[in-house]
């Protein structure tokens, strides 16, 4: 036992903890979590616990079922809304290994730390700051029934007796509790949706944070008698839930994308890493919107992109510059606006990394910046200014994705396949679905 | 004395510019030959008198200077040693001359200053009352800050002195220059006090030192590790109050790094480096005990308490920082058993080797192989493993550690001494590399001049630079020889129970590093060990000189104990044979390989168990034999023995030592595997030609017959054809034969049949040597059709119901062994059937396809993922070759080169004629490549043939092994399989099934 591994015995005895929940992603970015006694913590420290892949989405092959999850020690949290009262509940994310101990390349904290160590290995580490939308609805979901929203407020909308806010607090609390650290809070444009924001940590600690903060949000949610979703888009008519990241490099304690005097105080590592994540948006787009219904999010302008281009402050662009603070030359990054909240993070992050350090290492050229609202300019313009789009379904970014050897060599062999056969099957079973919208417009006249 | 007896005497005393020699002399005028013999012990005697001059100008009491040195031999070698070995000191001396009394100092040669003595001076130059709790500097500041950097270099030129003049030992200088650098962390932080004012009386701040200064043995010139710990001086004080005292602290840490660090008129001391602490470069500067307890208990990497063994309170507050150290301390001593932790560490050390530039590498002290890191490294994990239940081992200091583990049995004497010995030698070459110019650099010089020097100063009077080389040199390499043999050796004392004075190791203790080496099962391992080294026999004591780097190689295989005893088994068959141990300590390479093949592949272990004598032929080249040699040695073989019996045994016996030649050679990746293809097909025609040769005599023995009544031939086919056999492959054959001219066809026939059943059945019948199994079933009809058929029967046959599969069946036969005449009539006869004039029509390229289609739906064996069969599967061995030979039925009428039936070598063809792009041949050759080398490794590795991609485990990390990869990254290996047979299927898609391409893109 090492003393990570006797500091959480020690506070499982302490806090007289009956069940520590180890926790993994599973390919398409859904928490998995397998409840031991606290007495097959130690063996689970040095041993692993063994459990069946095959059963696990995009881990095994059927025949090669044997996997073992091995507990991260310093991820180890009490977690706050089980240890109000009576013996607490505690919580430790896992890595996945082969039997032989070879780390998995199937299990998506690993295909980030793959990339991640790419980075390192050029000296970069990444850092994410990401912003996540969800709504809130007054009831559990019903099948069929259009689901009603929390409350009626907008934008930064203050309101006296405010749930939302209410429910902001208690989230945030717990968030805290679980030493996750929230920048910001607020309502966002659509009725029941809020947006809060994490500091900004290294790409790991990040998506590990986002695994933790959907749980504590429904956790909240279902205390509070609430509903809370982070579905792209759960209505027609009102925005979608995007998952807006501020990314930037560091080389070493220096900001790599900053350099003094340069436009937008923006380093020539950072133009590079920018044109290679425009580059391959749509290759890597079945990634950062992974779902059938992320596609419809993308279609009506506002807050979410459509296009292939970047601004300096420019609402409609696919990536945007953020306004420069002077003296904050640390702070200089780079807002992805394409990636919602349904994503799973660990592959997210490692495909818009593999991009950017792609376009880095290939001395990529940025193209010229998007000045007008991409929105209003005619195809014809938006050609002649060499604006493509994105996918415009789940289809079309998987037919791209299937041919993208940079995807395949991110997310490494196993998982690329997977995730491209699972999400094939979720279009042709969407495919088939006759829709409200269908029956609506055709019944009557048809 | 004349000129020319002066010069010579000059050059013998070591000085190379004469004529500049006697100016200086002249300039320091009467009495100054007097000195000479003193200049002649310095490092650099011309460099000595120059600066002297310098000196005796500078000084205001140039007479007495001059004086003194003549009158006092203590004074003169102290101030002249210096002056030779160090060009920074001697420019200390000019600007402060009147240093050069502090040589004179009779107490220097015998007596070392205590710590608090150097510290009380220290503060004394900034003004600071060395008494008070916290002192604080009164002088002006920039007084102080320059005074601080005087009064350092005032105490290392005493300290030179007495390191160049009096023999001081390496460990005592360098604990020395802890205390002067904790010294000077105090007074730096009285300096800091006097800058941050009233303030800094309301927190109390602990320096605590890390890495070498921790661990009192620094250099003359390195960073100063430290981490800084603050608590509010009032033990009640609110949270307010804390949060101004940990303002304070962290104002205090900065002023104290940067009075060090500054440069002024009068220089700079050296950068304080604060980089170890919590959160690296991130953190806050300053902690207090309990966020610094917070973090060890929950953040900290394995690393981090490698470096925290060093820790050691050194200035400021000296309690809080002692409490840090307790704090810390048995958190240490738990982090070995943290799970990888070896592991970590010795991936850790791999990566420094990696990323030293070539260029440095040969010159590093520091680095490199037997470099100074590798006995602190060697050291510390030493510690790490054992100091947990035996505290005597833990002592920060390298040197004394290494006494500890010596004496404790944890390291054998001899090694521990000799380390000893080489370290402390490394370290005095560092230490007077670096004082030369008071500069941090780990690199030894390469210009003569400097080699001379630093020669001349270890005491290299005579051939300096050849002497220090020689030296150093054999110093390194007695580092990296013992490096390896100090984990292993006392593992033989805890078993073998000889007498002997040294210290044993315990079992339990012996049974804790093993498993730190990677042994899965150290009881089991023990006992192999002590059977190989326990008595007094000559056999018993060559093992135990061997196995310290046997277990090593071992350790660094897939499966280091299935290697310990199948070396068991094979030392039991062979420990008499006078020339086996013998081999193995002489040779390394033998033992080296040995110990690889048993560790890595059980096939290798197997073959080597049916003949340990095989041993001896791992000496040899491994390079597979020629055709020629191996068929004659085959042939001769065979005829010198009467009863077929034996002559077929001793036949077998032959290709069973040559398996073995291939398959060692292919394990230590010294063979390609196209080679291993074209070796192991070689060795199956002589196999063939030999047994056939015997079972001809045979039969016509039996029936009293003087000439064979009909000629006969094989002919290769499949995998056998294209020279590409695998270890354990059937050999797929046909059987021709051809009467002679006024021959009975019936007894001709019937001759014919019964020498190739007697071929199939000798070599197919199971004996101490591996069988080969002839396989005729591609034959005309099958299983239902004649075994041997005459040429005349194949040309009928062929002309009557060729169909296109068979068409593509004959294009890898390839007649090889027997009648050289009918060999080359049957392939006239097959080749307008193989590569037919004017290619395939449209039916028949669609009946391949069929076919294809067929097989990849109903041979990949049930419950196979057709992605991972190796033969079957996605871009796979099939895929490749079906590819390969439609553009042979196609185009071999047209392209000379498509008519072989080698796979590879008419993929290049294709590739040069244009039938696919270079890029895809290049793809499709890459796939076929690694589907061969995973079947092959899976072989060797488990002993048996598989076609299917191994799962995870001990197979999967042997075959890792086996093809390069690290052991602990067999996933790796894994998806590189995946992405290249991914890669072949595509073009597979385009140039086999005319698919329209799937173009990656990127």
């Amino acid at each position: 036992m090492g003393k990570q591994e006797d500091f959480v015995l020690r506070a499982l005895e302490e806090r007289d903890v009956r069940f520590v929940r180890l926790w993994f992603t599973d390919v398409l970015g859904f928490l998995k979590s397998v409840a031991v006694a606290p007495a097959e913590l130690e063996g689970a420290f040095s041993e692993g616990i063994g459990f069946d892949g095959s059963a696990i989405e995009g881990f095994a092959r059927v025949y090669e079922a044997d996997m073992l999850a091995l507990p991260d020690p310093t991820t180890f949290q009490i977690l706050p809304w089980r240890s109000s009262e009576g013996p607490a509940t505690a919580r430790m994310f896992c890595d996945i290994v082969m039997p032989d101990g070879s780390a998995s390349y199937a299990d998506p904290r690993n295909v980030l730390k793959r990339t991640l160590g790419k980075a390192a290995e050029q000296g970069f580490t990444f850092y994410t700051h990401p912003e996540i939308e969800f709504y809130l609805f007054k009831d559990e979901p019903r099948a069929g029934e259009e689901p009603v929203p929390m409350d009626r407020s907008g934008y930064f909308d203050h309101a006296a007796h405010s749930h939302g806010s209410d429910f902001r607090r208690e989230a945030i609390t717990m968030l805290e509790a679980m030493g996750i650290s929230v920048e910001f809070s607020h309502h966002e444009a659509g009725p029941g949706q809020q947006e809060i924001d994490l500091r900004y940590a290294d790409a790991l600690t990040t998506a590990d944070n986002i695994m933790t903060f959907r749980t504590v949000i429904r956790e909240v949610a279902l205390n509070q008698g609430l509903w809370a979703t982070f579905m792209p888009k759960p209505f027609t008519t009102h925005p979608g839930s995007g998952m807006h990241t501020h990314v930037s490099l560091f080389e070493g304690d220096q900001n790599a994308f900053y350099e003094a005097g340069a436009e937008y105080q923006l380093s020539r590592t950072g133009r590079q890493f920018i044109a290679g994540v425009l580059q391959h948006a749509s290759e890597i787009s079945v990634v950062t919107n992974q779902w059938v219904n992320s596609y419809k999010r993308m279609m009506f302008g506002g807050e979410a992109p459509s296009y292939i281009c970047w601004g300096h402050n420019n609402r409609s662009a696919m990536i945007r510059v953020p306004m420069y603070k002077p003296s904050k030359g640390q702070s200089t990054r780079i807002e992805l606006r394409t990636i919602d909240s349904a994503c799973n993070p660990y592959l997210a992050y490692a495909a818009v990394l593999a991009a950017g350090l792609k376009g880095i290492e290939n001395g990529y050229e940025l193209p010229r910046e998007a000045e007008d609202d991409v929105w209003a300019l005619s195809e014809r313009e938006r050609r002649n200014l060499g604006i493509e789009p994105l996918p415009k379904s789940l289809n079309e970014a998987i037919a791209i994705a299937e041919r993208s050897e940079l995807l395949a060599e991110t997310l490494g062999e196993q998982v690329f396949d997977y995730f491209l056969r699972n999400k094939r099957a979720e279009w042709d079973e969407y495919r088939g679905q006759v829709s409200v919208f269908e029956r609506d417009r055709m019944l009557p006249v048809l | 004395m004349n000129r020319s007896s002066q010069g010579s005497d000059l050059i013998r005393l070591g000085f190379v510019d004469r004529d500049r020699v006697e100016q200086d002399l002249a300039r320091l005028g009467e009495g100054s030959t007097d000195l000479l013999a003193y200049l002649g012990r310095t490092a650099d005697p011309d460099a000595a008198l120059d600066a002297l001059c310098r000196l005796a100008e500078a000084a205001p009491d140039r007479a007495d200077l001059l004086e003194a040195l003549r009158e006092d031999e203590g004074t003169a070698m102290r101030l002249l040693c210096v002056l030779g070995a160090s060009a920074a000191l001697a420019d200390h001396l000019r600007a402060h001359p009147a240093h050069w009394h502090e040589l004179t100092d009779p107490d220097l040669g015998s007596t070392r200053p205590a710590a608090w003595a150097i510290r009380a001076a220290l503060l004394a130059a900034v003004g600071a009352d060395a008494t008070a709790a916290a002192p604080v500097a009164t002088s002006p500041d920039g007084e102080a800050v320059d005074a601080l950097r005087v009064e350092y270099r005032r105490l290392l030129l005493r300290l030179a002195a007495r390191d160049l003049t009096h023999d001081l030992g390496v460990d005592d200088v360098a604990a020395e220059l802890s205390d002067l650098a904790a010294g000077t962390l105090d007074a730096a932080l009285a300096i800091a006090r006097a800058r941050v004012g009233a303030d800094s009386s309301c927190v109390r701040l602990g320096v605590i030192a890390m890495g070498k200064c921790g661990g009192h043995e620094l250099n003359y010139v390195s960073d100063v590790d430290v981490i800084f710990l603050h608590a509010p001086a009032d033990p009640d004080a609110d949270d307010t109050a804390a949060a101004t005292a940990g303002r304070i602290a962290a104002r205090l840490a900065a002023q104290l790094m940067q009075v060090c660090s500054d440069h002024t008129a009068e220089g700079t001391i050296w950068p304080v480096d604060a980089n170890l602490r919590p959160e690296g470069k991130a953190g806050p500067l300053s902690r207090t005990l309990a966020s610094h307890q917070s973090y060890y208990e929950r953040w900290a990497e394995p690393w981090e308490f490698q470096a925290l063994l060093k820790a050691r309170a050194v200035a400021g507050d000296l309690a809080l920082g002692a409490e840090f150290v307790a704090m810390v301390e048995p958190m240490v001593w738990s982090a070995a058993d943290r799970e990888g932790f070896v592991d970590a560490a010795r991936a850790m050390r791999r990566r420094v080797l990696d990323h030293i530039p070539a260029k440095e590498a040969e010159r590093q002290l520091k680095l490199g192989a037997g470099g100074l890191r590798d006995v602190e490294f060697a050291v510390q994990l030493l510690q790490l493993v054992h100091g947990r239940s035996d505290e005597v081992i833990r002592p920060p200091t390298t040197l004394s550690a290494l006494a500890r583990l010596t004496e404790n049995g944890y390291i054998g004497r001899d090694d521990g001494e000799a380390l000893h010995r080489a370290y402390a030698f490394l370290r005095t070459l560092e230490h007077r590399i670096q004082l030369h110019r008071l500069q941090r650099t780990h690199v030894v010089p390469s210009d003569e001049a400097a080699l001379r020097r630093l020669g001349r100063s270890l005491g290299f009077l005579k051939e300096s630079e050849k002497r220090l080389d020689d030296t150093w040199q054999a110093h390194r390499r007695e580092v990296s020889r013992l490096h390896q043999k100090i984990f292993y050796r006392p593992l033989l004392s805890a078993v073998a129970r000889i007498g002997s004075d040294e210290v044993r190791l315990s079992s339990e203790a012996a049974g804790a590093r093993l498993a730190a080496l990677g042994y899965a099962d150290p009881k089991a391992a023990l006992r192999n060990l002590e059977a190989l080294t326990s008595g007094v026999t000559r056999t018993a004591s060559i093992q135990r000189a061997l196995l310290p780097a046997m277990l090593q190689w071992f350790a660094e295989c897939p499966d280091p104990d299935g290697g310990l005893f199948g070396f068991r088994r094979i030392s039991e068959e062979l420990g008499q044979s006078p020339w086996y141990l013998s081999t193995l300590r002489d040779e390394g390479e033998v033992a080296e390989r040995l110990a690889h093949l048993l560790a890595t592949s059980r096939y290798c272990t197997d073959l080597l168990e049916r003949e340990p004598a095989g041993v001896r032929l791992l000496a040899g080249e491994l390079v597979p034999l020629g055709s020629a040699a191996l068929t004659e040695e085959m042939l001769a073989t065979g005829r010198r023995q009467d009863d077929p019996e034996k002559a077929i045994r001793a036949v077998r016996a032959v290709r069973r030592r040559e398996l073995l030649r291939i398959s060692a050679g292919d394990v230590l990746g010294v063979v390609d595997v196209a080679d291993v293809g074209f070796a192991l097909t070689r060795l199956t025609d002589a196999t063939l030609e030999a047994a056939l040769d015997i079972a001809m005599r045979t039969a016509c023995r039996q029936r009293d017959l003087a000439e064979p009544p009909t000629r006969f031939a094989i002919i290769a086919m499949g995998r056998y054809g294209g020279f590409e056999l695998s270890y354990s492959s059937d050999a797929d054959v046909l059987f021709v034969h051809d009467p002679v001219p006024g021959a009975d066809p019936q007894e001709a026939s019937t001759f014919a049949r019964v020498v190739a059943e007697e071929v199939r059945r000798v070599l197919g019948a199971p004996g101490p040597d591996p069988a080969l199994v002839v396989d005729a079933d591609l034959r005309p009809e099958g299983r239902q059709g004649a075994l041997v058929r005459t040429l005349d029967a194949y040309a009928a046959y062929y002309a009557k119901w060729s169909h296109v599969w068979e068409a593509q069946a004959l294009l890898r036969a390839d007649a090889v062994v027997g009648d050289r005449d009918l060999r080359d009539r049957f392939t006239a006869l097959i080749d307008p059937l193989r590569y037919p004039v004017g290619g395939l029509d449209d039916d028949d390229i669609l009946e391949v396809r069929r076919i294809k289609g067929r097989v990849d739906k109903e041979r990949l064996p049930r419950g196979a993922d057709p992605a991972l069969h190796l033969k079957l599967g996605r871009g796979a061995l099939a895929d490749i070759e079906w590819t390969v030979q439609l553009l042979q039925l196609r185009f071999g009428d047209q392209v000379e080169g498509l008519r072989t039936a080698q796979t590879l070598a008419a993929l290049t063809a294709a590739a040069d004629a244009d039938l696919l792009s270079h890029d895809d041949a290049a793809t499709l050759t890459t796939s076929w490549r690694m589907a061969s080398r995973v079947r092959n490794a899976l072989l060797l590795a488990r002993g048996r043939a598989g076609d299917q991609f191994p799962r995870a485990g001990l197979e999967r990390r042997s075959v890792a092994g086996i093809l390069g990869y690290q052991t602990d990254e067999t996933d790796r290996l894994f998806d590189d399989y995946l992405r290249i047979t991914r890669h072949a299927r595509a073009v597979v898609d385009t140039v086999f099934w005319d698919d329209p391409r799937t173009q990656a893109n990127g």
